[in-house]
């Protein structure tokens, strides 16, 4: 069937919820112009028109969320230039991490941001779990439908894979930190009783780490992990939004309704041409009373902004100045001393040192407790939280919540307890893994010539 | 249309919004700034100068602007080197200060650039292209240049430069004398001299109470121990405190004193660091066997052959086709027939002489006398000669053959 136009010059109509009007306007004249820009505004379908207040404050979430996902979009970018570059080979990965440094111009830039970027997005999505926690951002507070445990979870996905990533990247440029990061990382799994052997083999594609590890670890970390890192993020995106945006909205809701505005506000939606012509009205709620909401573009849309580019305006400037490592070639049969994980995950390798027990000849390894059992026990917990947190709706989205104490305490005591094992595997641990105050030298490694 | 109050955000956050856009100008010109930074840019400049002042501005057009490289694929090494040593292949800048003067042309006419690179030899790290990083020694980098600097800092007697003589050895290992190397050339004497190999393997053969000292270069520096030694904390040092007083060193050692001067120590010290498993392919390390040996027995009817009768059709090559069982020749292919009955084969087989055959050969002999064994017709007579000699002696053998007298297997050895 033909579609014609009614009269000549009239615009013609687009399929129902195909908006034909490409443009939108931040100051919409009318409601009509306001739905449209809802429609046709992609980052009004990422973010509700209109947004509460408080949830916008810099001290409430300090915005580690953004930075994390700014951080995702730096690593990425400054990724896709070194994928034309690096070469995933035994033979000549050393030399194509080499040249980047030396010889591509801005190499030595693009790597570091990729490795600054990397190692502060470990980081701040840690923060970004603590601030959650701290203030039961994962409990549904007042708001109907919501799943918040559901993006705990999700966003527990993400701090591992963002490990992951991290943890699979530190092998590709082949150089004694990296293979021996790996060997300390793939030793510890193999300590799992009876299946330890068999994960270890499987990591590495062989018993030995070499090219099998090498490319195993290159589709991981640039497409496998990626790509499950990027469809979560999504999905943890969406999810915020069917919550009802921040934990801190949900206070919104305990507001009292203004008296002043009955009768009650109603509100027009023309969305992707639902129930076109009929026009359903909704009860306005409080977060959608004005002296509590504004306009999510330009004024959330503004601190993101604020939040992305000033994340890439001190990386990248950090970058100027910080030079990525890169060690000597690897060798299998030179053991730098102190050999040392990827700092994240030194305060695993600090328990299982200290968890290591000798009595006499006899010697009661702590891989399998400090390097599996631990942290198992910890990532199991911190999934099922959510559910053990007995505490009151009330206490959704509000920093140190009296019916939280306990746990917030407990739960900040692990957090000091990684931090302090993870600086003194950092910074005190010398040569023989023998402790060394941070400002005391070590002493004198040789060299051959 | 709904009304709104004033967000009071734009007023708060436009400010900031400048201050991070201010820092985005900011990161730009730091990362331009860091590319702008490089030496290199410097000494090309100056050099491009010296060349237009000197040669005039043709020449210095010829110099081709920025990161300059020499790529060996047969030693995987990737040297920058000359992006600042501008001058090394350029004649008449020899006196001038380095980076920009002329590399010596000694060296570089049995070693060309193309195929050595520059840290082959050198030390250093090619890959780099700012002088700390290339020249070392800098952290994570275990070549550093074999200079001067280097050779100071040792306290090399005689010749600072020696140190440069453990890279020359790589290759020429298996060189009784090197020349140039004369440190290295020094150690290979006292190793003969003191009888190393009485106790060690090196290059494959030696006693077995110390250990193999074939790749010793190749141990790692953390593998030495170090708990008696004062100082530098280097393989190297070790090797020369080692080599001046083994006990001193390790107390349980069977080694015994040499009484090295210092500077039989050093040179020794730069020896069994050169021997290295170096990835070099074989055609860059004179004198490893690339065949397979011959045997005893080989070789004494090799000697036989060169020496007897038949002596002329071995060093001619003919015996690479030929026996001359006659005169005691024997081929290893025989692929042509035994030249001892040629004066009558020749005839049976072309209806010619030996002489006019020889003069214009037809078939396979015209090939191989034009283009493999080209004789001249003194030469060729010659040949006809001893050719004649031969069949004679044929005619005899076959004679006392027949009489019983002599087997024929002993023919050319009177």
């Amino acid at each position: 069937m033909s579609v014609k136009p009614d009269k000549a010059g009239s615009q013609p109509h687009g399929a129902p919820g195909v908006h034909t009007k490409p443009l939108w306007s931040v100051r919409p004249a009318s409601d009509r112009e306001a739905g449209d820009a809802v429609v046709s505004n992609f980052l009004l379908h990422w973010f509700p028109a209109k947004t509460y207040k408080p949830s916008l404050d810099w001290n409430y979430s300090f915005w580690l969320g953004t930075a994390s996902a700014a951080l995702l979009l730096l690593v990425t970018v400054s990724g896709l230039p070194l994928l034309f570059l690096y070469v995933p080979s035994v033979e000549r990965a050393y030399g194509s991490v080499k040249d980047i440094e030396y010889v591509t111009t801005f190499g030595f830039w693009i790597r570091a941001v990729h490795r600054l970027s990397a190692h502060l997005m470990v980081a701040v999505v840690f923060l970004h779990m603590v601030r959650v926690f701290l203030t039961g951002a994962y409990k549904n507070g007042r708001g109907q439908g919501q799943k918040r445990e559901q993006n705990w979870v999700l966003g527990v996905g993400l701090l591992l894979l963002t490990l992951l990533l991290s943890f699979t990247g530190y092998l590709l440029p082949w150089d004694q930190l990296a293979y021996w990061a790996i060997t300390v990382g793939t030793n510890i799994a193999s300590s799992i009783p009876f299946v330890g052997s068999a994960i270890r083999e499987l990591l590495l594609g062989g018993r030995a780490i070499d090219q099998a590890t090498l490319i195993r670890f290159y589709v991981l970390h640039v497409i496998a992990l990626p790509a499950a890192i990027g469809v979560i993020f999504l999905y943890h995106m969406w999810r915020v939004r069917k919550d009802g945006g921040l934990a801190r909205a949900d206070r919104a809701t305990l507001l009292p309704e203004k008296a002043a505005e009955a009768p009650s506000k109603t509100k027009t939606y023309t969305l992707l041409g639902v129930a076109r012509g009929t026009s359903p009205a909704v009860k306005a709620s409080t977060l959608e009373r004005a002296d509590t909401t504004v306009n999510s573009v330009p004024d959330l849309t503004r601190r993101i902004l604020i939040v992305v580019l000033a994340i890439f305006a001190l990386v990248s400037i950090a970058s100027v100045f910080y030079h990525a490592p890169l060690e000597e070639p690897a060798n299998a049969l030179v053991t730098p001393n102190p050999a040392k994980a990827p700092w994240y995950f030194l305060w695993l390798q600090e328990i299982v040192t200290d968890t290591t027990v000798k009595i006499g000849s006899f010697t009661i390894n702590g891989a399998f407790l400090g390097g599996v059992l631990l942290p198992g026990a910890l990532v199991f917990l911190l999934t099922l939280w959510p559910w053990l947190d007995k505490s009151a709706p009330g206490s959704a989205g509000v920093w140190f919540p009296k019916d939280r104490r306990t746990q917030n305490a407990v739960f900040l005591a692990f957090v000091a307890g990684v931090l302090v094992l993870t600086f003194i595997g950092t910074f005190c641990r010398g040569p023989y893994w023998h402790l060394y105050w941070p400002w005391q030298a070590w002493p004198e490694l040789p060299t051959r010539i | 249309m709904e009304k709104r109050t004033d967000s009071p955000y734009p007023k708060v956050d436009r400010p900031i919004l400048a201050v991070v856009g201010v820092l985005l100008v900011i990161s730009c010109a730091l990362f331009v700034w860091s590319d702008r930074k490089h030496d290199w840019r410097y000494y090309q400049a100056t050099f491009r100068a010296q060349v237009a002042e000197k040669l005039g501005a043709e020449k210095a057009k010829l110099l081709r602007p920025g990161l300059q490289q020499v790529w060996v694929a047969d030693l995987k090494r990737a040297d920058r080197c000359m992006t600042c040593h501008q001058a090394a292949l350029w004649k008449g800048f020899e006196t001038a200060e380095e980076p920009l003067r002329t590399h010596p042309a000694g060296p570089l006419r049995n070693h060309p650039v193309e195929k050595y690179g520059c840290t082959s030899c050198h030390g250093g790290q090619g890959y780099a292209v700012d002088a700390t990083e290339a020249h070392g020694p800098v952290e994570h980098w275990e070549e550093p240049l074999l200079g001067k600097t280097l050779g100071e800092a040792y306290g090399l007697v005689d010749d600072k430069n020696a140190a440069m003589q453990m890279n020359c050895n790589v290759c020429h290992r298996y060189d009784r004398e090197t020349k140039g190397a004369e440190a290295i050339n020094l150690a290979k004497k006292l190793v003969t001299e003191r009888g190393c190999r009485a106790c060690h393997v090196v290059n494959g053969r030696g006693g077995s109470i110390g250990p193999d000292l074939t790749n010793v270069g190749e141990k790692a520096a953390e593998q030495y121990e170090y708990g008696r030694l004062s100082g530098q904390k280097t393989s190297f040092a070790w090797h020369v405190a080692h080599f001046k007083d083994p006990r001193a060193l390790v107390p349980e050692t069977v080694m015994p004193n040499f009484h090295f001067t210092t500077k039989e120590a050093q040179a020794l010290s730069m020896l069994v660091l050169s021997w290295r498993r170096a990835p070099v392919p074989a055609d860059y390390r004179p004198g490893t066997p690339r065949t397979d040996p011959q045997t005893a027995a080989e070789v004494e009817t090799e000697l036989k052959m060169k020496t007897g009768p038949g002596a002329w059709f071995v060093k001619t090559g003919c015996f690479v086709c030929h026996s001359i069982q006659a005169l005691g020749v024997k081929s290893p292919a025989q692929i042509g027939p035994d030249l001892s009955t040629a004066v009558e084969d020749v005839q049976s087989r072309f209806g010619r002489t030996l002489d006019d055959f020889l003069r214009e050969p037809t078939g396979t002999m015209s090939v191989v006398l034009s283009r493999q064994i080209i004789l001249t017709p003194e030469e060729k007579a010659v040949a006809v000669g001893k050719l004649r000699e031969a069949f004679a002696e044929y005619q005899k053998q076959k004679a006392e053959d027949a009489k019983g007298k002599k087997p024929a297997a002993s023919i050319g050895a009177h």
